[in-house]
């Protein structure tokens, strides 16, 4: 059987010359890679299924499909339009008629074995639950965010990870682009001087509190049209209602983790990396009386502060961070040229931040590039379960802050709230039978 | 006894009061439990009683734990109850209740680690109901202790396929709960366990490994290294990743040890873990590797340099790079631009003043790349070669690692640089030396000073930098050129602020358009107004402002159009209230009806808009739908009467929904439809054809 993660293989070599170079360099791309003409040996390839792709996903498909070595072949989707369009998406793109339809996860997942990684990009109450299942299957999982919906699917994700050796990537992407990685590199290695502050972007729609209710009951069509069972997952039992299935699912407390989850998954993630307390969480969260989140001061047991912000004030774009020191501040967000700068000065610095990133980590500023490249090399990715976990930690907390309407204090070692019974309840939620972990 | 006690049933109500909750609420979610309500009410008050239940709701939930549509709310509330009754009431379940509530028992007793488990669960695990002995093996996992481990190994022999692999998942869990506790020894145990039984699944050899090696720490590295001499390559994956996770000296020196013993394939494996570890000693084997015959394993040793080099891997990495491989040669490249210390920087200088041809160019690139102040005066000197590729090269580099001291130096060049693609790279240069000044200001200046006595041509493109650079001077000295009687640079002028890239140049377009006599200048500075207002993120009011601004200044109805699709794409109460002004002008008022429609559509005064149109002097319209139909080639539905529902007395028709689907059907599963309306407007016939979710608008028949 060929080695389908070694690194040796030849594919890998080619996607891998341009990965660590900046976005802006040439591309090394060469054009026989998604074996249409089958220039590229099988064994050369890593194998990729996907799961619940629509929306962002078909993003992240497009983008998974471009790299070198990549053969996708089979869709598992329990919407049977869903699988339709992917597979014609896929065979258009492969010129043949090969994708692989699957309605049921568990059945794909062992009726694969030849799948090396997955893409998941459901809707977020199954992103945990797909990951773990498909890292028990041996796959490795690249899954769109928010990648867990309470602190205990988190952890539950690290644990899977840890004790099968997979690689996982959560689809945090602004952490490989180099505006992002300035800023974050600049407060980490404190050419901005003592970081007392960062602010993380929170999505400036909806609010914390989410919707309980149910839509009007509409008769579930035919399993095989959608599986309203599997749809809902692990979550609890409501009446079908076609506007969930068709995305209108946010907003709901059952199904999403609100603005703050919303945006905060990317800009937590983002913020901490720069705190360097990637893999740690706040200690404490001050409540504000708003709707939103918006203010919130969070506190670290460095004694560092990250501060939720829902408007344009930081930045101009969305999925903003910001980090402010005693010698400066930066801020990158969605759509900047380059990073904004407390003194334009910093800038000069960019190549050489950048360039100390990549050699320090020696990871692509390519979101997926590093994840593909890591199944290869085995190394742990830039977005790995640990940086996930105690990014979406935060979220859940400020999320349960601003549901109780109080401030909380946090033991991330613990990863429990102190003396708050009620917030400790809100860590986690009893998950329906069968879609359990 | 007494005043204890009732001083710790103050205390708890206290504590409940605080947290903002009280017993009467539990009572009152209680009631709904037991009342006769629905399955919404009844699940809405377990996900309340999740938060507040104490144990005086257990038997109230426990009662429902056999209910198919209930079972996991009740669940939902009981996990989170810290009284031991909730562990007695799933434990009683666990014996009574069948099905899928059954599963969600399992799950619950496992959640809760609940120790008393253990024993039923153990039978389940051996039963013959694979759903409920997978479930009772992870549960048993998560309760972790001994006897847990204990159950899941006497049920391992006699598992398979799922089965075994849930029973395996409920072992490793027991291991790193054993681990987590000192009680190594025994999750040790657990892992040979499962590495020495030959029919595992590969995933779990592999998770046997690792936990295997982890909990040898150093005395594991024999294991190691064995799984990567084997030929298993997912067991040498496996303990490549699980090096990874180790540290130390041992480790290093083993793995050091190991590189040259191995096939080149597992020799780039290796060399992955060692860059992680990032100790001195790996270097040299890593430069080895970078020289190898094998192809591949020199390409990936060629990109661990820039982690793990230094100076000494320049020449190495410089004749890589010349190559000119298409996989080697941008490895190398990349370490060389990445590689770390002062040291490297000199030696890139130092070559550079001697090198020639291909390498010359390489060099220039690099010194650019790393940005190498002490390049500076190498560069100059190869700014003025003979060779036209230098030139462009080392302009390019002067502008990637010169200062604003060191501007006007090279702003002198401009007239005298005829060269295309010279002249391209200077251009450059300059932008690129303004956008990374500390005082963007006095660079502007600079440039704008250049502009005296200068030619047309140079003019222009002394625009252009000031225009990428941006700032109160550089808007200052293109709005006087757009004022010049010079045709020539006045025209570049306009072109550069027509694409401004921030707002602080809208005033300057307005007076320009004001000022302006000639009519075709009056429009384009309206139009780049405009522009910035549809373009730009300002504050709302101030982008409504520019607006109306905009529809009294501009002269043609073309222009005033454009303000029209500015109100559509920022839908608020003050822009719609724009466009009924503008509906007064009669030229405007078609389009600008369809934008105050076009708003309601997106919820703006959608229920006033009746009023909102009479006020505006909008007739209604005695509408009809004929027929309508939606869908793609043969699948075609008839939506008459749905569409009938929603037509009222405007052009506009909405529907409920921005998806067609959501309000018409499906006819077409997974293809792009369409919506074909026959109709009757005042009695005349109309037909149209919309795209699937395009607004409604029915054109008036002719």
């Amino acid at each position: 059987m060929p080695d389908k993660s070694s690194f040796s293989r030849r594919r890998f070599l080619k996607s891998a010359a341009g990965a660590g170079a900046l976005v802006a360099a040439p591309q090394i791309i060469p054009s026989t890679v998604l074996g249409k003409d089958g220039a590229v040996a099988p064994s050369d390839r890593i194998v990729v299924g996907g799961i619940g792709i629509q929306g962002r996903g078909m993003h992240d498909l497009q983008w998974i499909m471009s790299k070198p070595g990549v053969q996708f072949v089979a869709i598992c989707d329990l919407q049977k339009k869903q699988r339709l369009a992917v597979k014609a998406f896929v065979d258009q793109k492969n010129g043949n008629q090969d994708c692989a339809m699957y309605p049921e996860i568990n059945e794909f997942l062992a009726a694969r074995p030849d799948i090396d990684a997955v893409l998941i990009a459901t809707g977020d109450r199954w992103h945990a639950l797909a990951s773990i299942l498909s890292m028990r299957a041996k796959k490795d999982v690249y899954t769109e965010k928010p990648s867990c919906m309470t602190i205990a699917e988190g952890r539950a994700v690290v644990e899977t990870a840890r004790r099968y050796g997979r690689v996982y990537q959560t689809g945090t992407q602004r952490l490989s682009e180099p505006n992002h990685v300035f800023c974050i590199e600049m407060a980490r290695t404190g050419r901005l001087g003592k970081i007392h502050t960062a602010y993380a972007h929170i999505a400036p729609w909806d609010a914390a509190e989410m919707r309980h209710d149910w839509l009007p009951a509409v008769p579930e069509p035919p399993k095989e049209e959608v599986d309203w069972n599997a749809w809902l997952g692990s979550c609890p039992w409501r009446p079908y209602n076609p506007s969930y299935v068709a995305g209108g699912w946010r907003g709901f407390y059952d199904f999403h983790t609100s603005c703050i989850g919303e945006w905060g998954a990317h800009t937590f993630a983002q913020a901490q990396a720069g705190l360097d307390c990637g893999e740690s969480s706040p200690i404490e969260y001050e409540y504000v009386a708003n709707d939103s989140g918006d203010g919130m001061v969070t506190h670290f047991a460095n004694g560092v502060k990250m501060v939720l912000s829902r408007g344009n004030k930081y930045w101009s774009g969305s999925c903003g961070e910001r980090f402010d020191g005693t010698d400066g501040w930066a801020a990158a967000a969605d759509g900047y040229d380059q990073p904004a700068v407390s003194s334009p000065s910093l800038l000069n610095e960019f190549k050489q931040v950048i360039g100390e990133y990549v050699a320090r980590t020696g990871r692509s500023l390519d979101h997926m590039q590093n994840f593909l490249d890591c199944v290869r090399t085995r190394e742990r990715t830039v977005a790995n379960p640990e940086v996930m976990h105690h990014s979406m930690t935060t979220v859940h907390a400020a999320n349960i802050c601003m549901w109780l309407k109080r401030s909380l204090k946090f033991d991330p070692v613990k990863e429990e709230f102190v003396n708050d019974d009620e917030a400790n309840r809100l860590r986690s939620r009893a998950m329906r039978e069968p879609y359990v972990y | 006894m007494w005043e204890t006690h009732k001083s710790f049933v103050l205390a708890a109500t206290l504590v409940a009061l605080l947290a903002g909750r009280t017993p009467a609420q539990e009572a009152e979610l209680l009631a709904v439990l037991k009342s006769d309500a629905g399955v919404q009410e009844k699940s809405d008050a377990c996900r309340k009683l999740a938060r507040v239940a104490t144990k005086d709701s257990v038997p109230a939930l426990a009662a429902l734990l056999a209910d198919e549509k209930l079972s996991h709310m009740a669940r939902y509330a009981l996990e989170s109850v810290r009284d031991p009754s909730v562990d007695e009431a799933l434990r009683d379940a666990l014996g009574k209740v069948q099905g899928s509530p059954r599963l969600g028992v399992i799950g619950s007793l496992g959640a809760r680690r609940d120790g008393k488990a253990v024993e039923p669960l153990g039978a389940v695990v051996k039963g013959s109901d694979a759903a409920a002995a997978q479930a009772a093996a992870r549960a048993l996992g998560c309760i972790g202790t001994a006897p847990a481990a204990q159950a899941l190994q006497d049920a391992l022999a006699g598992a398979a396929g799922a089965t075994q692999l849930a029973v395996c998942e409920g072992l490793f869990r027991c291991a790193e709960t054993m681990s987590a506790a000192d009680q190594v020894d025994a999750a040790r145990a657990i892992y040979d366990r499962l590495r020495g039984q030959a029919d595992m699944p590969p995933q779990v050899k592999s998770a046997a490994l690792r936990g295997a090696i982890l909990s040898r720490k150093a005395d594991g590295i024999p294991l190691l290294l064995e799984a990567i001499r084997g030929s298993d390559h997912d067991l040498a994956n496996a303990a490549v990743r699980t090096a990874m996770e180790l540290s130390g000296k041992e480790v290093t020196d083993a793995l050091v040890a190991e590189l040259p013993k191995v096939s080149p394939e597992r020799q780039g494996l290796l060399i992955t873990a060692l860059a992680i570890h990032g100790q001195s000693q790996v270097l040299p084997a890593v430069l080895k590797a970078a020289q190898s015959s094998d192809p591949q394993l020199r390409v990936l040793a060629i990109r661990t340099l820039k982690r793990v080099g230094d100076a000494s891997c320049v020449p190495a990495l410089l004749d890589a790079a010349a190559e000119g491989n298409s996989e080697i040669s941008p490895a190398a490249l990349e370490s060389l631009e990445n590689l770390q210390g002062k040291a490297v920087d000199d030696q890139v200088v130092e070559r550079l003043s001697k090198a020639e041809g291909k390498v010359r160019l390489l060099l220039i690139g690099l010194a650019a790349k790393r940005r190498i102040a002490a390049a500076v005066p190498v560069l100059w000197a190869a700014a003025d070669d003979k060779d036209p590729a230098v030139r462009v090269a080392a302009v390019a580099g002067l502008g990637a690692v010169l200062d604003t001291a060191q501007l006007p130096k090279l702003l002198a060049r401009l007239a005298a640089t005829n060269d295309k693609q010279e002249a391209a790279a200077l251009d450059q240069a300059i932008r690129d030396i303004g956008q990374r000044a500390a005082d963007r200001e006095a660079v502007a200046a600079q440039i704008a000073a250049a502009l005296s006595g200068a030619d047309g041509a140079v003019k222009a493109r002394i625009l252009d930098a000031l225009a990428a650079i941006g700032g109160a001077k550089a808007l200052e000295t293109v709005a006087a050129a757009a004022r010049s009687d010079n045709e020539e640079f006045r025209d570049a002028a306009y072109q550069e602020l027509g694409q401004w890239t921030s707002a602080d140049a809208a005033p300057v377009l307005l007076d320009l358009h004001k000022a302006a006599t000639d009519q075709k200048l009056k429009t384009r500075a309206i139009r780049a107004y405009i522009r910035i207002a549809r373009q730009f993120d300002m504050p709302a009011d101030q982008r409504a402002a520019m607006c109306r601004t905009a529809l009294d200044a501009a002269e043609r109805d073309t222009d005033k159009r454009l303000v029209l699709e500015v109100l559509l794409r920022y839908p608020s109460d003050e822009m719609q209230a724009i466009a009924l002004d503008a509906a007064k002008n009669p030229a405007l008022k078609d389009e600008a009806m369809l934008v105050v429609m076009g708003l309601a559509s997106k919820g703006i005064n959608r229920a006033e808009l009746g009023k909102a149109l009479a006020q505006a002097g909008h007739q209604q319209v005695k509408l009809e739908i004929v027929k309508a139909e939606y869908g793609a080639g043969n699948k075609i539905k008839d939506v008459t009467d749905i569409l009938r529902k929603f037509a009222k007395n405007y052009r506009v028709i909405f529907l409920p929904g921005a998806n067609y689907n959501d309000t018409l059907g499906d006819p077409a599963d997974g293809v792009v439809k369409q919506l074909k309306i026959k109709y009757k407007i005042d009695g005349k016939d109309g037909e149209v054809t919309f795209a699937e979710n395009a607004m409604i608008v029915l054109p008036m028949p002719k």
